[in-house]
């Protein structure tokens, strides 16, 4: 995840309660991983010095992008991930923030025979193009 | 919403406009003139083929902007704001200062001509033009199947979508196939990492502004407008690799197998 700046990342961090019930607007929810060490124990806010594994949502947080919601995961003492529960933007719309594209294999995206396709996407074609193309195929067996 | 479909076609923009409705609705050739004359406008404003055009007069000095025609200056704002939005890598801008709004005039005029049908052809209807397509949004339909085509072989496919479920209304590719040419990078950037990208999106204005943008800013433009935007991306790297975001969707999601055994007859195609 991104954080916008290290001040949103202190403001979101900020709302972390570890093992307690949240007095934020949203009660966070919590849920200990396999590997915990053991219940946190934790009649007070912010992060122990050394929190039990295991992954914690955080309250919500506006920021400029909108309202955010994050869940941090703790390993051996240290944050080892950091994810958006929730994020809208203020026009409340989801806005994905973890949309990273990565490789990907030919066998897992070909879903489709030419035949089962009712139109394609491809470059722009020009009028001589579409002649040879597959979206005249289709059109042609789409004329009835 | 399923049933026989009706197919009609009409050339503008340089290209081919394919228009489907379904059989209940207006007849295919009805709908296709009620586009046709939406592109035919557009392309009377637009198109820079035509000295005659509004947009020619512009570029050549004979108007000035602030005088032109709401509708132009609209167009323009709209390429502005995405030109803004991609930190550049889409823009109305040529090299030579003109004004060239092709990034957008195609995306708006189908987005048009889509508000058209949604009042003749109100059970559903999808609109392919020249690689981008959209579909209704209007009301709940069958998904449309849309290939992704192979830039390598362009009489194959490389990918599907399909179009209508989860807010994705909208796909455009962007990319040189033909001929091996290269889309270039911003001055000094050399050609783009990419032969081809497909974007997903709830429009098509934003589908076809991000995929010329990713495929002109390479890389940090896939992570960034990715990142930033609510869309799925295909892309095709030099090597005949892909890349695709998490929402793409790909066999683990429960699409068919290759040999498309679950695929049923789809509403919008072709039985076969």
């Amino acid at each position: 995840m991104v954080l916008a700046s290290a001040a949103s990342a202190a403001a979101i961090l900020g709302g972390w309660q570890l093992g307690a019930a949240s007095t934020s607007v949203t009660a966070p929810g919590i849920s200990a991983s396999a590997g915990s060490s053991g219940a946190a124990t934790a009649a007070h806010g912010g992060i122990s010095a050394d929190p039990a594994d295991g992954t914690y949502a955080g309250g919500v947080v506006s920021t400029r992008f909108g309202d955010v919601q994050v869940e941090v995961t703790v390993t051996a003492g240290r944050i080892t991930d950091v994810t958006a529960l929730h994020l809208t933007d203020h026009d409340g719309r989801s806005v994905q923030i973890s949309n990273r594209a990565a490789p990907v294999l030919r066998q897992e995206v070909l879903q489709a025979q030419s035949a089962s396709v009712s139109m394609v996407s491809g470059a722009t074609y020009t009028s001589a193009a579409y002649l040879q193309s597959l979206q005249a195929a289709l059109d042609q067996a789409g004329f009835r | 919403m399923t049933g026989p479909t009706s197919t009609a076609t009409f050339g503008a923009m340089g290209t081919v406009v394919s228009v489907r409705t379904l059989a209940s609705g207006p007849s295919g050739p009805d709908a296709a003139a009620a586009v046709e004359e939406v592109f035919a406008r557009w392309e009377a404003r637009f198109s820079l083929y035509d000295p005659a055009s509004e947009l020619s007069r512009v570029d050549r000095g004979e108007l000035r902007l602030a005088e032109a025609s709401e509708g132009l200056r609209d167009a323009y704002s709209v390429a502005l704001r995405w030109r803004d939005a991609t930190a550049g890598a889409f823009t109305p801008h040529r090299p030579d200062g003109a004004i060239d709004l092709n990034g957008v005039v195609k995306a708006l005029a189908v987005h048009e001509a889509g508000l058209v049908l949604d009042r003749i052809a109100p059970v559903g209807w999808a609109i392919g033009a020249g690689g981008d397509v959209l579909v209704s949004g209007a009301v709940p339909a069958a998904p449309l199947p849309v290939g992704i085509v192979d830039p390598a072989d362009r009489s194959a496919l490389v990918g599907r979508i399909d179009l209508g479920p989860r807010g994705r209304l909208a796909v455009a590719t962007s990319g040189s196939a033909e001929r091996g040419d290269h889309i270039w990078t911003r001055a000094g950037d050399g050609p783009s990492p990419f032969v081809q990208v497909s974007v997903a999106a709830g429009d098509l204005v934003t589908a076809d502004v991000l995929a010329t943008a990713i495929v002109a800013g390479g890389w940090e433009a896939l992570d960034d407008l990715a990142g930033g935007n609510d869309i799925d991306v295909l892309a095709v790297t030099r090597d005949g690799g892909l890349v695709a975001t998490p929402g793409w969707p790909r066999a683990a999601v429960g699409f068919s197998d290759a040999a498309g055994a679950r695929t049923a007859t789809p509403a919008w195609g072709a039985a076969r």
